[in-house]
């Protein structure tokens, strides 16, 4: 039985590699508009079903379709921002509690659409990579990578230090992590909050999207399947810190591993189960994330 | 023609009014302070120029035109800049990101390496902790933070709300040496001060507000003779 440890391990972390891409941009959503988007399964899911389609008729190969379904989505994200936007900044009500009623009934939307147009059944992204696989054998150890999954990692990895870089590095992102960090001061730099929060929406759901397709070539795609994404990138953010990017991708593997371990060793229908306790005591002892720094 | 004209703005939080038919003006190159006690609406009134809250009635106009309708990043583009109560910097930011983010604006970013270079010389500390977290530098750096990511703006106006708060005595001589020389080398500025005897002691020009309503006005030197702002703020 241990010598399916690596093997686990190594499934963790493909797995979490994929969390890590909806997961980081819904924890940019949140910290520059202050909204947890509950319908960021449904993204993925829509994304893939684009993908799935433009296969389908233009016969050519999934993954180049990925900086189409990016686009698109990303427009989509750009003109969905000034809605949600009007949700939060009103005045009536409680405009947080309205906004997570509003991404939440947008998720519950996509899904019935999803189901009405989509059918209920499964279907698999075919990719050049879908075949292929790594073997090791170490003696005692056999690991065996689909080719996939290793590119979901690539996918995931560079996706990470691209956002790093723009956050980092570019105008852009600095403007995005004043909005982030101090609203009032960065409108006082003259930062449009409205325009960087439109900007970023399109990024998050663009990738979101993206990632679909990277999800359908390794699992399946279905109509209802966000919701299980939609948790995941909710597990995987409130476990960083609520809003602290650079926790995310290590809360991602932490959870993708947890998520292996039970499929090999345990029931699979425990997954979420223990996802969650793991989570819950966690919190209880960092109510502020595994690194303390959410908010 | 003065470069602010505040023209009787009536600013409400809710339903409860915090300035009252407030009207004063600044001239360009000349330092003019703001003073008044606890809850008076000094910060209100900053807040309300700057854009950050909105008058429900009156004017303010800037270089001859009216800013009180504009979003909060259009008025920082015409040149008005707010060095908040409390710093207010972008905590996990480094010194130099919170520099950077200063001169966010176009006009402002083509001047970036000369406005940096300028604020390093007048805080060489900032130059030295380029690279540190801004939320653990100690508050007179901070302060000093908050001024330079102010002056990478490129600011024709530089409002000061309470920059000696929570300061040790030798630093507020540091600030208060700071916002001369800025003075000195043409800069306008509106200062808010509790700290009454310095502040009446560096401005051209002051005003007095009490409840939300300017009560009084006049140079350092005649409100030092008048006998109530002696009782109320000068401890005499
Ligand atoms: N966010 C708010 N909501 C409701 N009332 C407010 C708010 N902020 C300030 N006020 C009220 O408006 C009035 C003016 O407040 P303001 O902050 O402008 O005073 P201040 O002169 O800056 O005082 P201080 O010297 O203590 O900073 C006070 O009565 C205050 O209670
Ligand atoms: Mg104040």
């Amino acid at each position: 039985m241990i010598s399916l440890l690596p093997q686990a391990l190594i499934d963790g972390i493909l797995i979490g590699g994929i969390y890590i891409t909806f997961a980081i941009g819904f924890s940019l959503a949140f910290g520059v508009m202050h909204i947890i988007d509950f319908a960021v399964g449904e993204w993925v899911m829509l994304g893939a079903f684009m993908g799935y389609y433009l296969n389908r008729w233009l016969g050519l190969d999934t993954v180049v379709f990925l900086p189409v379904v990016f686009v698109v989505f990303g427009f989509i994200g750009y003109i969905l921002q000034p809605v949600i936007y009007k949700v939060l900044s009103g005045k009536r009500g409680n405009p947080h509690l309205m906004g997570l009623v509003f991404t939440f009934g947008l998720g519950l939307m996509f899904r019935g659409l999803g189901l009405t147009f989509f059918g209920f059944y499964s279907h698999s992204l075919k990719t050049f990579l879908s075949s292929g696989s790594f073997s090791l054998d170490l003696g005692s150890v056999f690991i065996t990578i689909p080719t996939v999954r290793l590119a979901g990692l690539f996918y995931a990895l560079i996706i990470t230090f691209g956002l790093t870089y723009i956050l980092k590095k570019t105008d852009f992102g600095i403007a995005a992590r004043a909005v982030a960090q101090n609203r009032d001061a960065a409108g006082l730099m003259g930062v449009n909050i409205e325009r960087i929060s439109s900007f970023i929406y399109a990024i998050y759901v663009g990738i979101s999207a993206m990632t679909g397709i990277l999800i359908g070539s390794v699992f399946s795609i279905n109509a209802q399947m966000g919701g299980k994404y939609t948790i995941m990138a909710f597990f995987v953010v409130v476990l960083a810190g609520m809003g602290y990017l650079a926790g995310v991708p290590w809360a991602a593997f932490l959870l993708g591993i947890v998520q292996a371990i039970f499929l090999i060793y345990f029931n699979p229908g425990w997954t979420l189960l223990a996802v969650f306790i793991i989570l819950y005591v966690i919190l209880l002892v960092s109510p502020k994330g595994l690194f303390g720094r959410g908010i | 023609m003065s470069l602010l004209e505040v023209k009787g703005i009536n600013t409400f939080y809710g339903e409860s009014q915090a300035l009252w038919d407030v009207t004063f003006h600044v001239e360009k190159g000349t330092l003019v302070t703001l003073l008044g006690a606890n809850g008076a609406g000094k910060t209100t009134t900053l807040k309300t120029i700057c854009g950050l809250l909105k008058p429900e009635s009156g004017e303010i106009i800037f270089s001859g035109e009216p800013i009180h309708t504009l979003p909060v990043h259009e008025i920082a583009d015409r040149g008005i800049t707010l060095i908040p109560e409390g710093r207010q910097l972008f905590p996990q930011m480094n010194v130099e990101e919170n520099l950077l983010a200063g001169s966010y604006l176009k006009r402002a970013k083509k001047k970036r390496k000369e406005n940096l270079e300028r604020v390093y010389e007048l805080f060489p500390v900032l130059k030295e902790r380029r690279k540190q977290i801004a939320e653990t530098l100690s508050g007179g750096e901070q302060q000093m933070l908050a001024i330079g990511r102010a002056l990478m703006q490129d600011p024709q106006l530089i409002m000061f709300d309470e920059p000696s708060l929570g300061l040790a005595p030798i630093l507020v001589q540091n600030v208060f040496s700071i916002i001369k020389d800025l003075h000195k080398r043409g800069a306008t500025i509106l200062l808010v001060e509790q700290n009454v005897n310095q502040a009446i002691k560096v401005a051209d020009y002051c005003y007095v507000i009490e409840n939300g309503r300017i009560v009084m006005e006049g140079t350092g030197a005649e409100l030092e003779k008048d006998e109530k702002v002696r009782e109320a703020y000068l401890g005499m």
